[in-house]
């Protein structure tokens, strides 16, 4: 069976390795790879391979003072600042061409020069000579600027289109902390990032991944904090990724992630900017992706998931009595059906006597065996939920109630579930929103240990966990033990894990991620009284 | 593949073992168990053969519905019956009668008729620890009478009468006049050669018509055989020696011999020292306790330090009375419900060898010194007593 697969997978990678091969030398064919003295020529050229879209605008015009040059803007409409094209680059040619009066000595080639020096008022302005360049810049939101007789073309930063504002993520709330969260616009990601970090040493690497959709992607990290390697096998891993789209940072987790089929995701994400910049302080690597909000963050930690920001603006006492709960929270959403339906199946002799008459009585009549009911009740839920995300808002609420009362008071009173299975599926919800970053994997794996549960008790349970606890300890992300600090121990690092020391007392960084530079800040730097001065 | 074949093979080789390292286990629906609160063994009426009660719950009743038809209804629990020559043919012989397999781990008492107590128990008691469901923490009872009339009786305040009795045993340490014994205990003394197995007496007195479960005194059992039964302050007597005694009211005349006084006893420990005095066995028992001042009749400032000193005085004697009536009994039916014997046995384990088996004639004659040390601490809210200065 298992074979059969792999052969099915194996087949059609090769399949679309050929198609890949295939598109790539139809579009080799068809361009030529750099541009011509004539214009005509290079426009007839850009024609061919940017099509009949209509969405892509050439002008064409001609400037000079004494003598008449042909030239060609090419942009594609909407993904340009109108005006800085009319005021910064058509104007100046247009009307300020009298300074453009080239002497008999000086060429075309150097005239270009001379515009891109003195004629073009946009700050980023460069000269390009392939074909192939220039159009994926001039698809990104630049302005191409063809001058007749020139084999180099201009590409003037134009970009600009509608995008979505900085707003609060709607994923990660806070009461106290920064509200603001990333957006689809990779600039004004990075923007946000170098906001938080002026750091010299914060790079931004950008490269683009996706033949067709030609994503830019940037991965930032602080050279210095960051280990070198680590830096080198998130690039390794990126630039192996040979696919023809990348429209979220989904898509990069599932082609760079250390364990493909295990349920436990090994890359972090976060939408906010606070967020990132703590791991990227921690010596973690982030991957920002044009046209999505969630940033990747390798290495990931097992604990990260129950660490939030707030955790770090609150105070330590406080934080840490939260961290704790989020702990209790995890283990109830995983075990809570599990247990129940273990205790009433197998083990009734170690529920406390009044409890067992109580459960006793409200099973008594109800049809279905208490895993069906766990596994019943668990499956309406997970509907519910999917379904609520999708409601239209105002169909929201009314869809609520009658999920709640069909759920809880109607199954109950109706006799179809005992009212304990709808207190566990209740809880069960409830806590699994405690800690979101495994939410996905807490499902699942709560509907694994409810069936260990109803066929082998509080031992198929003890099976599972152990299991889930070996696979935890064997995983890795990018080289850092996943289950770190925990397993290996290192128990300086304890600090953050079930209680949150205060920041004062958080000498050192991460020591599995951020050994590089291990120090972060100075020590003794509690909150003391200023040394009393000599006695006189 | 072959690497891929022989992982599959050891995980084949771990499921098989998994699950069949699970051991005794069955799966169970809550409304499939016929939940045991209570046995009671009496005698059939076939002779030689037993009849079984067991006070089964139905949990539906046991919740009262609210604003439903409360009141009247029917009984919260089931009294079934069965009989048979062993205790587990009767217990399998309830399938007949019962659609619920019964289940027994949530069993808090046995009791035993007074009938089948006198003709010995140690038959019945195989079962109860060869079967993995009962636990060893039951409470062990003769009643007085028949068994399943006690389980019969009305329970005010609970709704099951195994459950009622059950409480009454755990409330009698207020009063340190009935004993509790477990039947891990029960256990230990029946198979001691020397120590006698004691167990909690229960009986039936009517009050207004009404059936009521009184627990009070201790039955004394020679062998397997019930001989006797203590009374209330005799059982007393016994704790104090076995160190059972927990809490409790002694009333004393008061130092002024006008009105009495109650004294609680608030902790208590006791010491049992064998020892050999001119090729005698002799036992000393050490008595230690404290008590409050709880009560006054007399108008008396007893505060004052000698009304204390005569009060602590008439403390430790009404204990080592208490202890004497009961060594007396115990000395008259010829049962070591102190585990002197064992006591002897940890000290001279050679003497031992010689003596165990003649422990019967030894016990009656033995000489016994009781040794009290009680202490008064606190009076109370008031040292005073309600009247004018």
């Amino acid at each position: 069976m298992l074979r059969f697969l792999a052969k099915k997978l194996h087949f059609l990678q090769l399949l679309s390795q050929n198609s890949e091969d295939k598109q790539e030398s139809k579009s080799r064919e068809s361009s030529q790879t750099s541009l011509s003295r004539d214009i005509t020529q290079n426009l007839k050229v850009l024609k061919d391979i940017l099509g009949p879209s209509n969405d892509i605008n050439i002008r064409e015009f001609s400037f000079g003072y004494e003598e008449k040059v042909d030239a060609a803007i090419i942009f594609v409409d909407g993904m340009v600042e109108k005006t800085t094209i009319n005021e910064s680059i058509i104007k100046p040619l247009m009307y300020d061409s009298h300074l453009f009066t080239p002497k008999e000595s000086q060429t075309i080639t150097t005239s270009i020069d001379l515009i891109q020096r003195s004629m073009i008022s946009v700050g980023d302005v460069k000269k390009v000579d392939s074909f192939d360049e220039l159009v994926d810049d001039c698809l990104y939101g630049d302005t191409v600027l063809l001058i007749d007789g020139s084999h180099e073309a201009l590409v003037i930063s134009t970009k600009g289109w509608e995008s979505r504002g900085v707003q609060e993520p709607k994923t990660e709330a806070v009461v106290r902390g920064p509200r603001e969260g990333f957006t689809e616009t990779l600039r004004t990601n990075t923007t946000l990032l170098r906001r938080k970090i002026r750091d010299p040493n914060f790079i931004f690497e950008s490269m683009q991944l996706g033949q067709r959709t030609k994503t830019s992607v940037c991965l930032a990290y602080i050279k210095g904090i960051v280990n070198p390697k680590l830096v080198e096998e998130v690039r390794r891993r990126l630039k192996r990724i040979k696919t023809d789209a990348i429209l979220e940072s989904g898509y990069i987790e599932e082609f760079i992630e250390d364990a493909p089929f295990s349920p436990f995701a090994t890359v972090a994400n976060s939408e906010k900017p606070d967020v990132i910049a703590a791991k990227l302080l921690e010596g973690r690597v982030a991957i920002l992706v044009d046209g999505t909000p969630m940033v990747l963050t390798v290495p990931m930690l097992f604990i990260e998931s129950f660490q939030s920001a707030e955790d770090y603006y609150s105070r330590p006492y406080y934080a840490s009595l939260i961290r704790t709960l989020r702990f209790i929270a995890y283990t109830i959403t995983i075990l809570a059906p599990a247990v129940y339906v273990a205790l009433t199946t197998y083990h009734q002799e170690s529920i406390p006597t009044p409890l067992l008459i109580t459960m006793a009585a409200a099973r008594e009549g109800t049809p279905f065996p208490a895993i069906v009911e766990a596994l019943m009740m668990g499956t309406i839920y997970e509907i519910l939920w999917e379904a609520g995300i999708r409601l239209p808002r105002p169909v929201g609420s009314a869809i609520s109630i009658v999920g709640a009362l069909v759920i809880g008071e109607s199954a109950v009173s109706a006799g179809l579930i005992g009212a304990p299975m709808v207190i566990v599926v209740a809880l069960t919800a409830i806590t699994s929103f405690v800690v979101p970053a495994q939410s996905d994997t807490a499902t699942m794996l709560r509907f694994v240990l409810t069936v260990f549960a109803s066929v082998l008790g509080a031992f198929g349970i003890m099976i599972v966990l152990l299991g889930v606890l070996i696979h935890l300890s064997a995983l890795r992300s990018f080289g850092t033990p996943y289950f770190s600090p925990l397993a290996p121990l290192s128990p300086r690092d304890l600090k953050d894990v079930f209680a949150r020391v205060p920041l004062w007392a958080m000498f050192t960084r991460p020591r599995t991620i951020g050994w590089h530079d291990p120090q972060r800040q100075e020590f003794r730097l509690d909150p003391h009284p200023p040394p009393e001065e000599s006695e006189k | 593949m072959p690497k891929r074949r022989k992982i599959l093979f050891k995980l084949i080789i771990f499921i098989i073992f998994i699950l069949s390292i699970a051991g005794c286990w069955n799966r169970r629906e809550l409304d499939t168990l016929a939940i045991v609160f209570g046995v009671g063994i009496d005698k059939a009426k076939k002779p030689g053969n037993i009849e079984i009660t067991a006070q089964v719950i139905k949990p539906g009743e046991m919740k009262s519905p609210q604003g439903g038809s409360g009141g009247g209804g029917e009984k919260p629990y089931w009294n079934l019956t069965s009989s048979g020559k062993t205790i587990f043919s009767a217990v399998r012989e309830f399938t007949h009668k019962s659609n619920r397999k019964l289940y027994f781990p949530h069993n808090e008492i046995i009791i035993f008729s007074e009938d089948i107590a006198k003709e010995g128990i140690r038959k019945y008691m195989d079962f109860f620890i060869r079967d993995p469901e009962i636990r060893r923490l039951v409470w062990v009872l003769v009643a007085k009478g028949n068994a399943s009339e006690v389980l019969e009786t009305k329970a005010i305040l609970e709704k099951v009468p195994a459950r009622n009795i059950a409480q009454l045993i755990e409330a009698r340490a207020a009063t340190s006049q009935a004993s509790a014994v477990r039947l891990q205990e029960f256990l230990t003394r029946l198979m001691s050669k020397t120590t006698a197995p004691i167990a909690s007496v229960i009986e039936i007195t009517r009050e207004k018509k009404e059936k009521i479960a009184r627990l009070i005194g201790t039955a004394v059992f020679k062998d397997d055989k019930l001989v006797g039964y203590l009374n209330k302050s005799e059982t007393r007597g016994l704790l104090w020696v076995i160190g059972e005694v927990k809490s409790g009211i002694i009333v004393v005349k008061s130092p002024g011999g006008n009105g009495e006084v109650s004294l609680e006893i608030i902790c208590a420990s006791s010491k049992i020292i064998p020892e050999i005095k001119d090729n005698n066995i002799h036992i000393r028992v050490e008595i230690t306790e404290e008590g409050n001042l709880g009560e006054q009749t007399s108008a008396e400032d007893l505060t004052s330090l000698p009304a204390w000193t005569v009060l602590e005085r008439r403390q430790s004697e009404a204990i080592h009375n208490e202890v004497r009536r009961a060594l007396k009994k115990a000395q008259e039916l010829n049962t070591d419900i102190f585990a002197f014997g064992e006591a002897v046995h940890r000290k001279y384990p050679e003497l031992w060898k010689d003596i165990e088996n003649r422990w019967d004639e030894y016990f009656p004659n033995i000489e016994v010194t009781i040794n009290v040390n009680a202490k008064l601490r606190r009076s109370g809210m008031t040292t005073k007593p309600p009247k004018p200065e």
